[in-house]
C-alpha cells in the first residue's frame, strides 16, 4: 500500500471550457485530518468527486488507499463518502438507511454495525424515525453514519456543516474530533468556515481557481499569520501621510503602509481601537476592514490579493505535498 | 476492530475493468471505530465472521467476481427501490387503477351478454388498456433517476461501492416488480368478475392479456427510466415521459398509417411499424390471438407475416434496450 492514503499528482479536470483543477498535487498520510477550504467554484467538490471515482482527471493521477480512483467500485470498499448534497428516501427510518448501506458493504452483523454508528453520531434515539421527519443537522449526522459504515480508511467530508446551526454544527464538530483522536482514519474535509478547519485540521490546503494557493501544518499557517490584526482603511486622502500619522501616534503599529487608495496596518491586538480611533481622527477614512489572526489572514492573503501576491503563494505552497 | 473488507474488484463506473490481486484489507487496526468502549464490544468477532453471501463470493477475482458483485449489487438496489415504490403506495394505486379499468371493462361488456362476448371484452382490454398501461408505467418511473438526484439520494447510492448498472438497473427492477405487481393485483380482481360470467375456460386467454400488459408496461417503465436518466430536471423528465405516450399511444399508428397508405409502401412496412411501438405491440399481442379485428394499425396486420417469435422478440427488445441505454446515459450524467 501506498505510503500516503490520498495521493493527487498534477491533477487537472476541465469541464467544456471552465478548468476546475488546474495542476493539483497533495498528499494525505495515514490519520491526518485535512481541511481543504477555497472559495466558492475553487474546485472543491470537483476534487471529491474525483476521489471517489464519479469524475475522472483529464490528466494526472489520483490515488485513495493506495488503488487509483478510476476504479471507482473497488476504491469506495476503503472510502466513506458524505457529498455535499446528501439525501434520504424520507420514507425510511434513520436504521433503514444505514441497514441498507451496510448490507452493501458487506457487513456480516449488520444490526451491530449500525447500532454503533448510530451511537457514534448521536442518533441511536431517533433511529427508528422516519428520516422525512430529521432536522437539518440530522439529516447531516446520518449522512456522517453513511460514512461510518464499514469502518471506512478514508473519511471525504464536503462541506460537513453548511446548513447547520451552531449547536448542530458543534455536534458535529465532536463526532469528527474524537474520530480523528480515537481512531486512525484518514479525513478530508471540506469547508468555508474557517475556524471549523484550525479546530477539526492538522493541516490545510487553499484551493483558488482550481490550483493550490497555499497549502500547510494548520499551527504553521497561524503562525505565520502572526498575532496582528489586520486593518486595511480605504481612504479620501493620501494614504501615505495616513499611514505616516498612525504610525506615529499609537504605538503598537507594527507596519503601516500605502496601497493607493488603501492603508493596510499590522496591530497589535490591544490596541486595535486605537488604531480605529486614530484612522477615524484622520477624517479621511471612507471603508475600514479589520482580520483577526489566523488562517482568515492566510485565506484572505492567499485568495483575495492581487494577483501578484497570489502567484507569489503559489509559487511558494502549492504544486506540492508537504511530504 | 472490525473488519469491512470487501476483496473482490468490482468494475469501474467508468467501465475500466481492473484486474488487481484481492485486496489486503482485512483490518485497519483502531480504524473508524468512533464508539469508544462498551458499544463495541464484542463486535469484532460478529463483524469479520460474519460475511454474507456476496462477501464469500467476493474472493473471486475478475469477470465471474465482477459480475456476481454487480448482480449483488443491482438485487440490493432492486430490492430497495421496490420497497420504496410500496411506501410511495404506488403498487396500490396501480392496483386499484387497474381494478377498475378491468371490473368496469368485464362489467361492462360482459355481464348483459355472458360468454359468447368474452373475445370482444378481451378486445376491449387491448383497446382501452393500449392507453392506460403506458401512462401508469411512464408515471411510475419518470422520476426513477433523476428524482434520486434531486433529492440527494442517488449521490448516497454513489457513495457506496455500487457500479452504475447496479443503480440504473437495481432502480429499474424494483419498480418494475412493483409495477407488476400492482397490474397483476388488479387484473386479479377484474379476472374474477369475468370468471363468474364467462367460466374458468377465459382464464387462459385473460392471463395472456394480463401478462402482456406486464410486458408492456415494463417497457414503457424502461422508456420511463431512460427519460429520467437524460433528464436534467423532474420536469424535463415528466415532460419527456408525456411526449413518449402522446408518441407511442396517440400519434405513431397514425403517422405509421399516414405514409404507408400516402408513400403506398410495401406491406412489410406496417409490420416494422408495430414493431417500433410496444403500444402496438401490445395491442397485437392481445388482438391476435382472438377471432376479432380492431382498428388502429393492428386492424391491417392480416397482411404482414409478423408472427408470435417475432412479436415476443420485439418486445424482449423494448424491455432490454431503453435500460441499456438509461445505463449508457448515466455514465454522462453529471450527479
Amino acid at each position: 500500500m501506498s505510503e500516503h492514503d490520498i495521493e493527487l499528482r498534477d491533477v487537472r479536470k476541465a469541464y467544456g471550457t471552465v478548468t476546475a483543477l488546474d495542476g493539483v498535487s497533495m498528499d494525505v498520510d495515514r490519520g491526518e485530518t485535512v481541511g481543504l477550504v477555497g472559495r466558492n467554484g475553487a474546485g472543491k467538490t470537483t476534487l471529491f468527486k474525483l476521489l471517489v471515482g464519479h469524475e475522472t482527471p483529464d490528466e494526472g493521477a489520483v490515488t485513495v488507499a493506495g488503488r487509483p480512483a478510476s476504479a471507482g467500485p473497488a476504491v469506495r470498499e476503503r472510502v466513506g463518502y458524505l457529498p455535499e448534497h446528501a439525501g434520504f428516501p424520507p420514507s425510511f427510518t434513520g436504521r433503514e438507511v444505514l441497514d441498507f448501506h451496510a448490507r452493501v458493504r458487506g457487513i456480516g452483523d449488520r444490526d451491530c454495525m449500525v447500532e454503533r454508528v448510530l451511537r457514534t453520531v448521536g442518533l441511536a434515539d431517533a433511529a427508528d424515525r422516519a428520516v422525512g421527519g430529521y432536522s437539518n443537522g440530522m439529516n447531516r449526522r446520518l449522512g456522517l453514519a453513511t460514512a461510518l459504515v464499514g469502518d471506512p480508511d478514508v473519511l471525504l467530508l464536503d462541506e460537513p456543516t453548511a446548513g447547520l446551526d451552531p449547536a448542530g454544527v458543534a455536534a458535529f464538530h465532536d463526532v469528527v474530533e474524537s474520530l480523528s483522536a480515537e481512531t486512525d482514519v484518514t479525513v478530508l474535509v471540506s469547508s468555508h468556515v474557517l475556524p471549523e478547519i484550525e479546530r477539526l485540521c492538522d493541516r490545510v490546503a487553499v484551493l483558488d481557481d482550481g490550483r493550490v494557493a497555499v497549502e500547510g501544518d494548520v499551527a504553521d499557517l497561524r503562525r505565520t499569520a502572526g498575532d496582528t490584526t489586520s486593518v486595511v482603511a480605504t481612504v479620501a486622502g493620501d494614504p501615505g501621510e495616513v499611514a505616516a500619522d498612525i504610525a506615529a501616534s499609537v504605538s503598537g503599529v507594527a507596519e503601516a503602509a500605502a496601497d493607493p487608495p488603501r492603508v493596510r496596518l499590522s496591530v497589535e491586538r490591544d490596541v486595535v481601537f486605537d488604531a480605529l480611533a486614530a484612522l477615524d481622527d484622520t477624517g479621511t477614512v471612507v471603508d475600514v476592514e479589520v482580520t483577526e489572526p489566523g488562517l482568515a489572514a492566510v485565506f484572505r492573503d492567499a485568495v483575495g490579493a492581487s494577483d501578484v501576491a497570489l502567484a507569489a503563494d503559489a509559487s511558494g505552497g502549492g504544486g506540492g505535498g508537504r511530504d | 476492530m472490525e473488519v469491512v473488507a470487501v476483496t473482490d474488484e468490482p468494475p469501474a463506473r467508468d467501465g475500466a475493468d481492473e484486474d488487481t490481486t484481492p485486496a489486503e484489507h482485512t483490518a485497519a487496526d483502531g480504524g473508524a471505530d468512533g464508539t469508544a468502549g462498551a458499544a463495541s464490544a464484542g463486535t469484532a468477532a460478529t463483524a469479520s465472521a460474519g460475511a454474507d453471501a456476496s462477501h464469500e463470493a467476493a474472493g473471486v477475482t475478475g469477470t465471474p467476481g465482477v459480475l456476481w458483485r454487480t448482480a449483488v449489487g443491482t438485487a440490493q438496489v432492486a430490492a430497495r427501490e421496490y420497497r420504496l415504490s410500496v411506501r410511495r403506495r404506488w403498487v396500490v394505486g396501480v392496483t386499484v387503477l387497474f381494478a377498475l379499468f378491468s371490473t368496469s371493462l368485464v362489467f361492462l361488456g360482459g355481464s348483459s351478454v355472458g360468454p359468447a362476448r368474452t373475445n370482444a371484452v378481451l378486445a376491449s382490454f387491448a383497446q382501452v388498456g393500449v392507453y392506460l398501461v403506458p401512462l401508469a408505467a411512464l408515471a411510475v418511473g419518470f422520476d426513477t433517476v433523476v428524482g434520486a438526484d434531486e433529492s440527494g439520494s442517488l449521490e448516497m447510492l454513489l457513495a457506496l461501492p455500487l457500479t452504475a448498472t447496479s443503480v440504473v438497473v437495481g432502480k429499474y427492477l424494483g419498480r418494475a416488480v412493483a409495477l407488476t405487481g400492482g397490474l397483476l393485483a388488479g387484473f386479479a380482481v377484474g379476472g374474477v368478475l369475468l370468471v363468474r360470467y364467462a367460466g374458468v375456460g377465459v382464464l387462459d386467454s385473460y392471463a395472456s392479456v394480463a401478462l402482456a400488459a406486464v410486458a408492456a408496461g415494463c417497457a414503457f417503465l424502461g422508456v420511463a427510466v431512460l427519460a429520467s436518466t437524460l433528464a436534467a430536471e423532474k420536469t424535463h423528465a415528466l415532460g419527456a415521459a408525456l411526449a413518449a405516450w402522446v408518441w407511442f399511444v396517440l400519434v405513431h399508428d397514425l403517422v405509421a398509417l399516414g405514409l404507408v397508405a400516402t408513400l403506398d409502401l410495401p406491406s412489410w412496412t406496417v409490420g416494422a411499424a408495430v414493431l417500433l411501438s410496444p403500444a402496438d405491440l401490445f395491442r397485437v399481442l392481445v388482438l391476435r390471438t382472438l377471432p376479432t379485428t380492431a382498428g388502429g394499425i393492428a386492424g391491417v396486420l392480416e397482411a404482414t407475416s409478423l408472427g408470435g417469435p417475432v412479436l415476443l422478440a420485439a418486445l424482449a427488445a423494448w424491455l432490454v434496450l431503453p435500460v441499456a441505454g438509461a445505463v449508457l446515459a448515466f455514465g454522462r450524467r453529471a450527479v
